[in-house]
């Protein structure tokens, strides 16, 4: 089979996110929902009948010349190498499922075109991320998933905050944007080439300096997308939009984007040390940022938007550690049971009769049906790291990675994560104990919650359970199956004294043991929330909100206001304004010489007559006299 | 003697201008620009033109200023007194145009070579004019005549009662 | 006889009173009257003139101003007939409907 035939696995999305946009409206809604369906699911199974092309060193296609002058050469290429099969595989299965779950969600609205085109194209532009063997192509679905971000947050816009929340997380990452598109055109001027794997190649003739600020400059293009500090204001008000969204976009995919950027540009990015410190501390205090947060949340999706931000932190240290391999394993493990946790929440707001609030919710355990409540906790025993579950392992090798670094200064950032991990712990069993424990405390009316919501939640949450099997280390006597598959692409090979893993292991579950701990003795027996002002702090996140509203909107605001009603209204229009008043009040004065009567005009003749006649006689006498 | 009654005669006609000018009833200041043209036929007279000072009297004085006589009855203007304006700020500029415009033109005329000759003794008959007329000018006396029915037409046109239509 | 200088000077005289005639007046009927003085000025500097060159073209042309003059002031009048049904006053300020 031809290789362009791997087009189709982006393609195939795109083409029904376009009909889908044309014709959705004028066609049955089953309709519609089945193409949007197919769309990914048919890119799923040409992964999987694709998958051989990945082994060894991948397969590179080109489908068309996109831009061709001069030393540009910027081409359609896609590279289907180890590192980009897992994740598209990974993007295509989630998003399918959940797809099936947005059928059931969105059932009760009338706008299934719009919203399952643009999941669809969601689905491409990411794609796009994930295969582009051109740093273009990547720049294009960096946007594209912006966009579509940006349409499927604010999709309920007749509500302002929607809209507003939706602009917020375009502009946000935007700013992160401009960074990336800066280290793309400096990498042109550097490498002459835009292409990623010649990029990649060509990494060691680049100069230490011009590394270590593309690197800088690929990390806050990273954290725009990613939610991580300091562009991470956007998220937690992201969860405005449909839950199945949320579940896509902010679990799974967009947010992974960026650790994905750093670790297709590794052998560029790992070229400097100051670079891969910064990442890791970027990463770290994000992710001890995000779990203070997350204790203090009242909504159930802004908890795990938090816990979101935080896991994604831990895959940013990794990234900064060395080993791809570990960021690629729980950005796997991750997309599994965060995707499982968003939608059972969405079961359980539904059930709630679209309340948000933990706090009014409770004893949802007996309230739906029996497995939502062993869903979601598979889900959260995942998140908080519970040993034998996927993310357990995860987490466990990125610590591990932290902790076995060469460099010493990485302590301290395998302190943060273990701390962290404690915090995520606390939060993730503080918000089963709220929702599931007890009795109900609402006061909503409960939707009755379709099938399609209710079976995707079960691969999901099997395979975060057994998520663990993808890469099992060896010292449990698993096989590594993802680092041998990544092979030279893997990065930093963590190696241990089984002595150290067994003590990592040690505190891992005494750490979960101590945040279960904590929360069942707090949050079991229903408590009604404290407010004071660590909690209020907490709960807006750490008043990132205020502070950037008052370093860039407020003078931004200030400086336009001084362009418009001070240069544009005063100086421009005033001057403008000020010229048409003089020309109308001369005008005025003169209009009062035609007063229309007879004898204002004969006067002027007499006057002018004797003017005449001095200029005569001024004339003689100069002529004759002198 | 001729000379000294041209300069009589001068001053009669510009008094009898200025009283005209200065009135306030409309018939007075007609009766008093009579007397004026009739100080300026006999100047006429004095410069050769009998002919002209005839018809100054006949058709100037005659005809228009009784003309004028008329309108001035038919509309009841006297001896109706016209209100008198602001004083002599409105014609205070005048005086001093009018004399300004005098002096200008009098020292003109004084520039030019042959203001210092004298007029010599001149006399025109009737037949001669009328040679003249009828003669070299024969086509300006058809156009006059033109005139005269144009201005006829017109004056009937303009004075005609006005229909209730064509009151604006 | 007189210098031709001085008649002029006479002719330049009425002239100026007419004008001042012209300007000082309000009356619709007094400023016709003021015309009617310069175009007497006028006519005595034709007349002059025909003396002084011992010529009759001054004095016919004199003789057609007269008959101009003659048709002109019947339509003036008439005009000022018409001014005086429409606006009943005589007063030339009160005419100006083409103002501004």
């Amino acid at each position: 089979m031809s290789e362009t035939l791997l087009f189709l696995i982006p393609l195939l999305p795109l083409c029904c996110a376009v009909s889908n946009m044309l014709f959705g409206m004028r066609l049955p809604r089953l309709f519609a929902e089945i193409m949007a369906v197919t769309g990914v699911a048919g890119a799923f199974l040409l992964t999987i009948l694709f998958w051989d092309y990945a082994e060894g060193e991948g397969t590179r296609a080109v489908l068309f010349t996109w831009l061709s002058s001069g030393a540009v050469d910027v081409s359609f290429a896609m590279n289907f190498d180890r590192l980009a099969a897992p994740m598209t595989l990974m993007v295509t299965g989630v998003a399918t499922l959940i797809h099936l779950y947005a059928v059931g969600y969105m059932h009760e609205d009338g706008d299934y075109a719009r919203f399952f085109g643009l999941l669809n194209l969601f689905v491409f532009a990411m794609l796009a991320i994930i295969l582009a063997d051109n740093l273009l192509l990547l720049f294009l679905g960096w946007e594209g998933v912006g966009l579509c971000s940006y349409g499927l947050i604010g999709f309920w816009y007749h509500t302002l905050e929607n809209a507003r929340a939706g602009t917020k997380a375009f502009l946000v990452t935007r700013v992160g944007d401009v960074f990336l598109a800066i280290a793309l055109l400096w990498l042109f001027a550097v490498t002459g080439t835009l292409s990623i794997s010649e990029i990649n190649a060509q990494a060691v003739s680049i100069s230490p300096g011009v590394v270590i600020s593309l690197s800088l400059l690929l990390l806050l293009g990273a954290c725009g997308k990613s939610a991580q500090l300091p562009l991470m204001t956007w998220l937690a008000d992201a969860m405005a939009g449909p839950t199945p969204v949320s579940a896509l976009i902010h679990a799974a995919t967009m947010v992974t984007a960026g650790v994905y950027l750093l670790c297709r540009l590794f052998p560029l990015v790992s070229l400097s040390a100051v670079g891969m410190t910064v990442i890791t501390a970027i990463g770290a205090l994000t992710a001890l940022y995000a779990a203070t947060c997350a204790m203090a949340q009242r909504e159930i999706k802004r908890v795990l938007a938090y816990s979101t931000m935080s896991q994604v932190g831990y895959m940013f240290m990794a990234v900064g550690a060395g080993t791809v391999t570990g960021a690629m394993f729980h950005l796997l493990t991750h997309a599994f049971f965060k995707a499982v946790l968003f939608m059972a929440a969405g079961c359980v707001i539904h059930l709630a009769g679209d309340e948000n609030d933990i706090y009014k919710m409770g004893g949802m355990a007996r309230r739906g049906p029996v497995e939502l409540f062993w869903v979601f906790l598979a889900g959260a025993v995942c998140l908080a790291g519970l040993p034998l579950t996927g993310g357990f392992f995860s987490k466990d090798g990125i610590l591990l990675a932290l902790f076995t670094h060469p460099d010493p200064a990485y302590r301290v950032f395998w302190l943060v994560g273990v701390l962290t991990a404690l915090l995520t712990a606390f939060y993730t069993f503080r918000l089963v104990y709220l929702v599931f424990a007890g009795e109900w405390r609402g006061t909503g009316h409960p939707h009755a919650i379709p099938l399609q919501m209710r079976w995707p939640l079960w691969p999901l949450a099997l395979l975060g359970l057994a998520g663990g099997m993808l890469n099992l280390p060896d010292f449990v006597g698993g096989d590594e199956m993802l680092h041998h598959w990544y092979g030279d692409l893997a990065g930093r090979a963590v190696t241990a004294s089984h002595s150290t893993e067994w003590m990592l292991i040690g505190l891992a579950v005494a750490i979960v043991a101590l945040g279960w701990f904590a929360a069942h003795w707090r949050y079991r027996n229903y408590r009604p929330p404290v407010e004071n002002r660590v909690s209020r702090f907490l709960l807006n996140g750490w008043q990132a909100d205020s502070l950037v509203d008052r370093l860039f909107v407020r003078p931004f605001t200030a400086m336009a206001r001084f362009c418009f009603s001070g240069c544009d209204r005063s100086l421009f229009d005033g001057t403008l304004e000020g010229l048409a008043k003089m020309a109308t009040r001369y005008g005025a004065l003169l209009v009062q010489l035609a007063t229309g009567r007879a004898t204002t005009y004969l006067s002027a003749f007499a006057w002018g007559f004797l003017v005449l006649l001095g200029w005569f006689l001024l004339k003689l006498v100069n002529g004759g006299g002198h | 003697m001729t000379t000294v009654l041209f300069y009589i005669l001068g001053f009669i006609m510009l008094a009898a201008t200025l009283l005209c000018i200065t009135r306030r009833n409309p018939v007075h200041a007609v009766i008093y620009l009579v007397a004026g043209f009739f100080a300026l036929a006999m100047m006429f007279y004095l410069l050769g033109a009998p002919l002209v000072a005839a018809w100054q009297i006949i058709v100037y004085a005659g005809a228009i200023m009784v003309l004028f006589l008329f309108i001035i009855m038919m509309l009841g203007l006297a001896p109706q007194e016209t209100q008198e304006g602001p004083g002599w700020q409105r014609w205070g500029p005048l005086v001093l145009l009018s004399a300004s415009l005098m002096v200008c033109t009098v020292l003109l005329i004084m520039q030019d070579p042959a203001a210092g000759k004298e007029i010599g003794a001149f006399y025109l008959a009737p037949q001669a004019v009328g040679e003249a007329l009828f003669g070299r000018y024969v086509l300006a006396v058809e156009m006059v005549s033109f005139q005269l029915l144009f201005a006829t037409i017109g004056a009937y046109m303009l004075g005609r009662p006005l229909s209730k239509g064509e009151e604006q | 006889m007189v210098p031709f200088g001085h008649a002029l000077s006479f002719a330049a005289a009425l002239f100026v009173l007419g004008l001042t005639c012209v300007l000082l007046r309000r009356q619709v009927i007094m400023i016709l009257i003021g015309v009617e003085i310069m175009l007497n000025a006028a006519s005595l500097v034709f007349v002059s003139a025909s003396a002084y060159w011992q010529q009759a073209d001054g004095q016919v042309f004199v003789i057609l101003l007269m008959a101009i003059t003659a048709a002109e002031v019947a339509v003036a009048l008439a005009m000022v007939v018409y001014l005086w049904r429409r606006k009943r006053t005589l007063v030339a300020d009160e005419f100006n409907g083409m103002s501004g």
